[in-house]
């Protein structure tokens, strides 16, 4: 091979694509490999919350993982991966709710986790948190699992879900209220109570 | 605000709740500043942070075991896929460029752009005015000039002048014999040219540097074309005094 800024010769393009071609395919595969190891886990409680259905989140997280790995170029700063992610979910969110319109109704509170009916007092209060956090208007609970779960700003949040910064906070404000509030009502459902 | 955690006595109590209850873990300079003076504000932050650690573990849903090598195998039947998809494309992109470039070479190659004799023979010697020079001590013998003249059914009897070069060459897509003479001042470019429609007889051209002139014979045109120093009349009267046509 000879220096750089040289032109090729047919040959040495030939030779030099495949293997060029194949080796960024190969940092693509590990990028795309870290990502889904690193991630997948928030990315399938984020669904599960948004969709509140266990096989809806699953699936909504695999056409996530497929349209991120088509645009993995696009993603230049690996800090960015998880709302990068969360985006892509949430889009993928918007257009199933656009294919089904009707079948809204099906993710009651019946169909929220009820797997551990056997378990610890701690698992008992899991689950009816899950419940009353299942039971909060979608546009509350969105930005207290992003903060909560996600461990996002304020900031970070509004600039996610296209709000002013202002109204993120109202809705978390509100969102931790209205659970604090489920608390009062039934306090024997919980360990955790205010003196 | 039913039901509240802390009396609200001011404002500065609402507005303390607010933003505890919106960001438990908050450091903003105001909200530490309350807590340093109210020990209540304090306690409400930590309760506040312990409930969310609660919250975090109920949002904390169990993620299936298989999910993760599910992705994985996903991706990779996937994009073999996309593979064997633009391969396909990578051949069908290769055979239009292919044809693509013999359309173009073609058109290149046999199209006429210009549409007589006079401006296709300027366009030739600009074209190849760097080529040749006046100082070229090459020549060519009139042996073999007639060698090459028999594809037109010519001959020349004498030598015309100092012959620097004779070869055939593409005239607008038609093979044709391009000598070039020492002139005066630079090159004379002669140009036998079989007779051809699509190129109209010019009898004399000339632009600001060139002129030129062309002899109609019966199956060829011959075209002289130099500098405005040479006596073209001269040329051609060489030319017609020398050339016999073989039937």
């Amino acid at each position: 091979m000879k220096s750089f800024g040289n032109k090729k010769t047919p040959t040495q393009v030939l030779n030099s694509e495949p293997s060029k071609n194949s080796k960024s395919m190969a940092t693509k595969q590990v990028r795309y490999e870290a990502l889904v190891k690193a991630l997948h886990g928030d990315l399938y409680r984020y669904g599960y919350w948004l969709t509140h259905d266990k096989q809806v989140a699953e699936d909504l997280v695999q056409e996530t993982f497929l349209r991120a790995w088509r645009a993995l170029d696009s993603l230049k700063d690996e800090k960015a991966a998880k709302s990068w992610l969360i985006t892509i979910l949430r889009r993928e969110n918007a257009r199933r709710f656009e294919r089904k319109r009707f079948d809204m109704s099906e993710y009651e509170e019946a169909s929220i986790m009820d797997t551990q009916s056997t378990s610890s007092e701690q698992e008992i209060e899991n689950q009816w948190l899950r419940n009353k956090i299942a039971q909060l208007p979608p546009e509350y609970s969105e930005p207290l699992i992003l903060q909560v779960l996600g461990g996002y700003s304020g900031e970070d949040i509004a600039s996610m879900l296209n709000l002013n910064k202002n109204t993120v906070m109202t809705r978390l404000f509100r969102a931790r209220n209205q659970l604090k509030d489920a608390l009062e009502k039934e306090p024997e459902k919980m360990r955790f109570r205010h003196e | 605000m039913n039901d509240s955690i802390m009396p609200e006595n001011t404002m500065d109590d609402l507005q303390y709740r607010r933003s505890i209850y919106a960001d438990p873990t908050s450091q903003d300079d105001k909200i530490i500043a309350a807590q340093n003076a109210d020990p209540a504000k304090k306690q409400l932050a930590q309760e506040l942070g312990r409930f969310d650690e609660q919250l975090k573990q109920a949002m904390k849903v169990p993620v299936p075991d298989d999910l993760c090598s599910k992705l994985l195998l996903r991706q990779t039947l996937a994009s073999h896929q996309q593979e064997k998809r633009k391969s396909r494309v990578y051949l069908a992109l290769a055979a239009s460029v292919a044809i693509i470039a013999g359309l173009v070479v073609n058109y290149l190659q046999f199209s006429s752009s210009y549409t007589n004799l006079g401006d296709y023979a300027l366009a030739h010697v600009y074209h190849e005015q760097n080529v040749f020079s006046n100082d070229d001590n090459n020549r060519v013998s009139l042996v073999s000039l007639n060698k090459k003249m028999t594809a037109f059914n010519g001959h020349f009897s004498e030598p015309m002048g100092e012959l620097i070069s004779a070869d055939y060459c593409r005239f607008d897509g038609m093979k044709s014999l391009h000598l070039v003479f020492k002139g005066l001042t630079d090159t004379v470019a002669v140009f036998v040219v079989p007779k051809k429609e699509h190129l109209a007889f010019t009898d004399r051209f000339s632009d600001k540097k060139l002129q030129g002139e062309s002899l109609g014979f019966k199956d060829a045109n011959i075209l002289i074309v130099a500098d405005k120093n040479e006596s073209l009349e001269k040329w051609q009267e060489t030319i017609i005094n020398n050339i016999s046509w073989t039937i």
